[in-house]
């Protein structure tokens, strides 16, 4: 039987070939086909010959798949039905926006639940345990988009402290308008990645290594930095995997809320105008990233637990 | 003290949203866009001129009614194909999770704009959707939680008196797995009408008339200097729905845990 890292690497090429296939299909789930979006329904039978021959509608489907994906290996998305440009373009442009709100969401994000996970599974059961535990699964509970309006209410309308909004802003030139996305994306994730650095901080914290490791007369800052934490890290990174998906579907609610010109409000407007090569495009780009995201996190959770490979066998 | 405090917060939403309809009156507009709190309109109108008590009485019957649809038809089909699952064929037990590991990568809410971009949407595509995107997790649970009691040697006894494959696996097997698929259910429950809102948020599911809490959110979200209450009021409901469930469903299991 071929080791774990062959099998996890082939389960994520049967995702891949899934992803293609299935965001291929997407034109064929379409009532009419991608001519119907380009043209009204009074068009000519020649105008709708015209678009179809541009599109390449006419010729068979194995052929039009084998262009296609021919053409994801030079770069090439097709073209917008609605403005005509080169998708990999747009998406190019909007990928930079997203980026900047994901990485400095995960900057706040991570110091931040390794705080609290570590202040709460280090004194489990205690008051300041139950607090932040609490407060982290409220926060969870509430979607993103009226956590996102509360605050635009309690914070921008009223108060005047932050931007409600980012349209027409150069993110890098004015940094306040992240201040609320980040912290509705903050607010929901928070919990989960908590959650688990909690229970393995709280597992390895009481158990025998680190108790006989106190007994040696090693500083408790020593033991929880090098033996519990690296302890609890297998589980870790394959929640932070859900981290990044959880961050890609609430950055598409997130970002049509504020107007952050990223990857989410494209979505949204090309869902929109029904423009297919522009979807097929943002689905390419966030299924990618899933399954790129889970398969780093799953390879490396091996590495840091090498001793399951042995129960396993 | 926090269990008292969830159900407060649940029940409040749930009966506006179950009792709500019936006392609501009309949702035509009867009056000027946004206007503020008056006589005649205790919270004022909505951008489409409408009387938000009204709107708001009227609107969580859809929240309420598709998350529950959605649950419980993710639970009648991921209940049986977990069993299945956690049963004596290891063939099937591969392939179904195998399949399943494909499915669960996708993140739901992306499933539902792409069908909604190719003209599949509305109230049945949000519920079927909402459902379907569950099914890996709830097979999954239900599996795990199957996995042991199904090989213990009440299993075998049951076999050899010749019982019904029902009555060895939903009589025995399943009720043994009750509680981690309880304690799942309740996380699950928030999760769903989480989705269901942001998707009627991002206009993917009910049409834009609708008097859908979220939908109302998303159309008055520009008008929230002018007439606040239109979107604080749903907002508040939604909120108190989403934190009620959770907290019930912490301190209710919870309980449970201790005790069993």
């Amino acid at each position: 039987m071929p080791g774990y890292p062959a099998r996890r690497l082939g389960l994520s090429a049967v995702q891949a070939l899934v992803v293609l296939v299935a965001t291929f299909g997407m034109t064929a789930l379409l009532p009419g086909d991608a001519s119907s979006v380009v043209l009204t329904e009074h068009a000519a039978p020649e105008d709708v010959a015209v678009v179809r021959a541009r599109l390449g509608l006419d010729q068979p489907l194995t052929v039009r798949f084998g262009h296609w994906i021919s053409g994801l290996f030079t770069g090439d998305l097709g073209e917008s039905l609605v403005t005509a440009l080169p998708v990999a373009e747009e998406i190019g442009r909007r990928l930079a926006a997203t980026a900047l709100l994901a990485g400095v969401t995960l900057l706040v994000l991570l110091p931040l639940a390794l705080l609290v996970g570590v202040a709460s599974g280090l004194r489990e059961g205690s008051r300041v345990d139950r607090v932040l535990t609490s407060v982290a699964v409220l926060l969870h509970a509430v979607p993103e988009f009226v956590l996102g309006l509360l605050l635009v209410a309690g914070l921008a309308v009223h108060g005047g402290l932050f931007p409600a909004t980012a349209a027409g802003v150069d993110l890098l030139a004015r940094p306040e308008v992240l201040v609320l996305p980040v912290t509705v994306l903050v607010a929901r994730q928070l919990c989960d990645l908590a959650r688990q650095i909690r229970i393995g901080v709280a597992e390895h914290s009481a158990g025998e290594v680190a108790g006989h490791l106190r007994l040696l007369g090693l500083p408790e800052h020593a033991v929880v930095l090098r033996h519990v934490l690296p302890g609890a890290s297998a589980p870790v990174v394959q929640q932070l995997a859900r981290t990044v998906e959880g961050l890609l579907t609430g950055a598409v609610v997130v970002e049509s809320l504020f107007a952050v010109p990223g990857l989410g409000t494209g979505f949204v407007e090309a869902v929109q105008n029904r423009d297919i090569p522009q979807i097929q495009g943002y689905v390419l780009v966030f299924a990618g990233v899933v399954v790129l995201g889970n398969l780093a996190a799953d390879l490396v959770a091996h590495r840091l637990t090498p001793r399951r490979e042995l129960v396993l066998r | 003290m926090s269990r008292a405090l969830g159900w407060v917060l649940l029940v409040v939403p749930l009966l506006v949203a179950l009792g709500g309809p019936l006392v609501a009156g009309s949702v035509d507009p009867v009056g000027a866009p946004s206007a503020p709190p008056g006589a005649g309109h205790p919270l004022g109108t909505d951008v489409l001129g409408r009387d938000v008590l009204a709107v708001v009485l009227s609107g969580g019957l859809s929240v309420v009614g598709f998350t529950a649809a959605a649950l419980g038809l993710a639970y009648g089909v991921g209940v049986p194909v977990g069993l299945v699952a956690a049963g004596q064929r290891r063939v099937v037990d591969e392939v179904l999770m195998r399949g399943l590991d494909l499915v669960l990568a996708f993140p739901s809410l992306l499933v539902l704009m792409v069908l909604a971009a190719t003209g599949h949407r509305g109230a049945v595509v949000l519920v079927f959707t909402a459902a379907a995107v569950q099914v890996p997790a709830v097979v999954r649970v239900v599996r795990a939680a199957a996995l042991a009691p199904g090989c213990r040697v009440a299993v075998e006894a049951l076999y050899l008196q010749g019982q019904s494959w029902w009555r060895i696996h939903v009589g025995y097997v399943a009720r043994s797995a009750l509680g981690p698929v309880a304690t799942d259910a309740g996380t699950r429950v928030a999760l769903v009408l989480g989705l269901v809102a942001s998707a009627n948020f991002l206009g993917l599911g009910l049409p834009s008339g609708s008097v859908d809490w979220a939908v109302v959110i998303d159309r008055n979200s520009d008008a929230l200097d002018a007439q606040p209450a239109v979107v604080l009021v749903p907002s508040a409901l939604l909120v108190g729905l989403c934190v009620g469930a959770n907290l019930v469903a912490d301190s209710v299991l919870g309980r449970g845990r201790r005790t069993g």
